[in-house]
């Protein structure tokens, strides 16, 4: 009894010393799953290029959310993953645009001109000839892809500085992707498909393909198309449904509600803003109205002999506003994408990144609680869009690339582990 | 457009308060026996452990002691492949116990001085979870002066007063960059003070085999005029104030314990204590900022706290005139429920283990050694409030040493 006693004693102590560090393991290791990680390529628009703040500049790159997948499959047997990245000498890219003062909540955005890679006058951006896996072009949309004039080639400047010059202007999107010998995809396309339609306050412009509504059953014949080529060897993969461009912050920073008190707060006898819809028809506009970012900097309201927005003779023009007509329109739209997407990709047994729900969530009252953070689809506070009220911040790419690690590895029952998402920031407050 | 801005940053709870604060290491004999030893009239520390046995003790004593105390946690998040650490820091639990009385006389005055609750967990500023917290320091250093009373030669009972001196410093990271893109940081830091009782009857029966029946009372402790410092970027400044101040209210949970002691031998006594600990007083936890912004509100940050339990069976065996061996094991009931899991205090249910010895060179002098150790349940825990998410796990190693002196 003494001896056992003094023996444990001792026993303890000597454990003590070596102060054990408390274990935590991971029940089912480290495995690519049925899924084969070891080329990993990203199909995409400006959300997989890493576009953030109004441009394509080397930190979003870094950080887009096929780049951090892409570190994170190398521990299950991934492969290197390349992207087009600009230099450290141009790392300003396109440029982009910085929060460079915040008085009462009123932000002041300033672009970015300095380190820019534009290689000539006419806004041609820097060559670059590698090989790339991030393949994420800003602007790229779902029918733009299929262009068959092989015009949006030069037209894109993201585009043209993939190719090479023989290839500029005689190639398209479905095209360059192809060849890549690729074990593994991820496709998040279409969203422009109906954000260049709404960007542009539900207006098409005649000659610029940019502002259209893709059609719905075109939609998903090419996305047919798509998915046949990337999974023409049998290839796993992921696709992403559609946000709704709607909920974004883009839409809902400078609202009608708002403008109204502005208005109220300078001449209390303002009673109602007016618009004009989509339609033609001049109303007074309601919360339901959604007003373009922009607008707030565009230096209109209120201004004239007949103040701008303030008076039926003198409305809010079409193109600034979402009226609640569009937005019923575009929402059907985004609806009608997403069930294309997502029974074409169930038909083909591939993953779903389900981020039409997700930013849903993220745009409620409360937002999401994610590790410690909260997430709001609000503009400069929000914490996930950045100074565009489009594209993700770096913190908004580290939790969208989770829903696409968290859905691959439920699909195909592999362990890639999940980012860190507080390593990332939000949007940059002056100091 | 106006007030857009930020209503986000602090709608994330700034500040919990867990169990594993409950700090069980008030005296060296008690401790070498996982806790147990209310039901023993063992020394001086029984002005904690059973005011009602303070009467029973043979002689005058004065005793201080420490247990350095390192709390081992590890964190991994859902779905990550990274185990993060919390820093090698080392606490310092101690006890101050006087006894005195007049010989062969039916009553005796204590005087105790011991840390019930307190934490120390250090993250570190750039772990997974620093948005809920990196750090807290916390300390309760409660003083009781007491008096335990013979009723007759076989039943002691004694009270005390408990005045708490609390002390606490928590930090964590704000979810807004600066330029450079490093996080904000807030800091909160403050004293509080509250007040309760420790009420302890002991009952010594023919066969010898000893009950106990010992409850300490809530303290509610309140701090006020505490600092919150936020270090954010200056265009954030309006909305966290500079030279801030906060009060709250700690709640510290009543404990009612029942002991028993049975005398296996002439030198061998087991102990057995079960400990209800009435943590459901811990609803919410409330910050009341001097000055609030729309990002700085008092919000309630929910807590619903259960009470919890303890067991603990210890053995103390004189092995020499001058020797004395000790061991305990014990379990423990976490009053976190599922989804109030936090980095403060990752608390589950734990298992003890202890050893002890004390040696008594002169009839005068006595050391005591302890040797104590938790094994807290690895837990998988998505917090409701933050969102953090992942497997917490934690070990607890806590050696220490007493002197006293007796007359």
């Amino acid at each position: 009894m003494k001896k056992y006693i003094l023996n444990s004693f001792i026993a303890a102590a000597i454990l003590f010393t070596a102060a054990c560090k408390p274990e935590i393991e991971t029940p089912a290791g480290s495995t690519a799953g049925q899924a084969n990680f070891s080329k990993y390529i990203a199909i995409g628009n400006s959300l997989t290029s890493g576009y953030a703040d109004g441009g394509l500049y080397l930190e979003g790159q870094k950080v887009a959310y096929p780049n951090l997948i892409g570190a994170k499959m190398a521990t299950v047997g991934g492969g290197a993953f390349t992207s087009p990245f600009f230099t450290e000498e141009h790392s300003n890219g396109s440029g982009y645009i910085a929060l460079t003062a915040l008085v009462n909540g009123t932000p002041t955005l300033t672009p970015v001109t300095d380190k820019l890679a534009y290689r000539d006058a006419a806004k041609h951006l820097d060559k670059y000839a590698g090989e790339i896996q991030n393949l994420g072009i800003p602007g790229m949309r779902l029918d733009l892809s299929f262009d068959p004039t092989l015009t949006f080639s030069a037209a894109n400047p993201f585009f043209e500085r993939l190719l090479a010059d023989a290839q500029v202007g005689k190639t398209n999107y479905f095209q360059f992707i192809q060849g890549r010998n690729h074990t593994f995809f991820s496709l998040w396309l279409g969203n422009n498909d109906v954000l260049g339609y709404a960007l542009n306050g539900a207006v098409a412009v005649t000659g610029d393909p940019t502002t259209t509504l893709t059609d719905k059953v075109t939609f998903a014949s090419l996305y047919t198309n798509m998915l046949n080529a990337l999974t023409a060897n049998g290839q796993k993969g992921i696709v992403a449904t559609i946000p709704d461009v709607t909920a974004i912050p883009y839409f809902n920073t400078v609202t009608v509600p708002a403008l109204l008190a502005a208005a109220k707060a300078i001449n209390p006898a303002a009673t109602a803003v007016y618009i004009q819809t989509g339609t033609g028809t001049v109303r007074a506009a309601t919360a339901e109205d959604l007003i373009r970012l922009p607008f707030q900097s565009a230096g209109l309201f209120g201004q004239g002999a007949i103040p701008y927005g303030l008076h039926p003779l003198n409305p809010i023009a079409n193109n600034w506003v979402l009226d609640k007509d569009e937005v019923v329109k575009v929402k059907d739209y985004v609806n009608s994408y997403n069930s294309s997407i997502k029974s074409l990709a169930t038909s083909k047994g591939l993953a779903i990144a389900d981020t039409y729900n997700y930013f849903n969530q993220v745009a409620s009252t409360d937002g999401i609680n994610v590790q410690g953070v909260n997430l709001k689809s609000l503009f400069i506070s929000g914490g996930a869009f950045s100074l565009d009220g489009i594209h993700l911040t770096p913190r908004g790419n580290a939790i969208i690339a989770n829903v696409f690690i968290e859905a691959i590895n439920a699909k195909y029952g592999a362990t890639i582990p999940t980012v860190d998402i507080t390593q990332y920031r939000g949007v940059k407050f002056p100091n | 457009m106006k007030k857009i801005l930020l209503s986000v940053l602090l709608s994330a709870p700034l500040w919990v308060l867990g169990q594993g604060f409950q700090v069980n290491l008030q005296g060296q004999k008690q401790i070498g026996m996982a806790g147990a030893g209310s039901a023993l009239a063992l020394d001086e520390a029984s002005v904690f452990y059973n005011p009602g046995a303070v009467t029973f003790l043979e002689k005058n004593s004065v005793s201080a002691g420490v247990n350095p105390l390192l709390f081992k946690s590890a964190f991994k998040q859902a779905g990550s492949d990274i185990t993060e650490n919390v820093k090698n820091k080392i606490a310092p639990p101690f006890e101050f116990y006087a006894v005195w009385g007049p010989k062969s006389n039916k009553w005796k005055l204590g005087l105790g001085v011991y840390t019930p609750f307190g934490g120390l967990v250090d993250w570190g500023d750039n772990w997974s979870g620093k948005y809920a917290l990196t750090s807290l320091n916390l300390k309760a250093i409660y003083f009781q002066p007491t008096l335990s009373i013979k009723i007759t030669d076989r039943i002691g009972i004694g009270a005390g007063f408990v005045y708490n001196h609390g002390e606490v410093n928590l930090q964590r990271a704000l979810p807004v960059n600066f330029p450079d893109g490093h996080s904000g940081h807030a800091t909160l830091e403050g004293t509080g003070k509250g007040y309760g009782w420790n009420a302890g009857l002991y009952i010594k029966t023919l066969s010898n085999i000893s009950f106990a029946l010992v409850h300490k009372s809530k303290v509610i402790t309140k701090l006020d005029g505490g600092s919150a410092e936020f270090d954010v970027p200056n265009s954030l400044r309006s909305s966290f104030p500079a030279g801030n101040t906060f009060s709250a209210e700690l709640p510290l949970p009543a404990t009612t314990s029942l002991g028993v002691g049975i005398p296996l031998s002439q030198s061998t006594v087991l102990a057995f204590d079960a400990s209800w600990v009435q943590w459901h007083i811990y609803k919410d936890l409330t910050f009341d900022y001097a000055l609030n912004t729309p990002v700085l509100l008092d919000k309630p940050s929910a807590r619903n706290y259960r009470d919890g339990s303890s067991f603990k069976l210890g053995i103390n065996h004189q092995a020499s005139e001058k020797l004395a061996l000790r061991a305990g094991v014990g379990y423990a009931f976490s009053p976190v429920q599922d989804g109030y899991v936090t980095p403060e205090a990752p608390d589950a249910d734990r298992y003890i283990l202890s050893a002890g010895l004390g040696y008594t060179p002169t009839s005068h002098f006595e050391v005591n050694a302890s040797f104590f150790f938790e094994d807290v349940k690895s837990r998988k825990q998505k917090n409701i409030e933050t969102g953090l998410d992942g497997t917490f796990k934690t070990l607890v190693y806590a050696p220490g040493i007493s002197l006293t002196y007796k007359w």
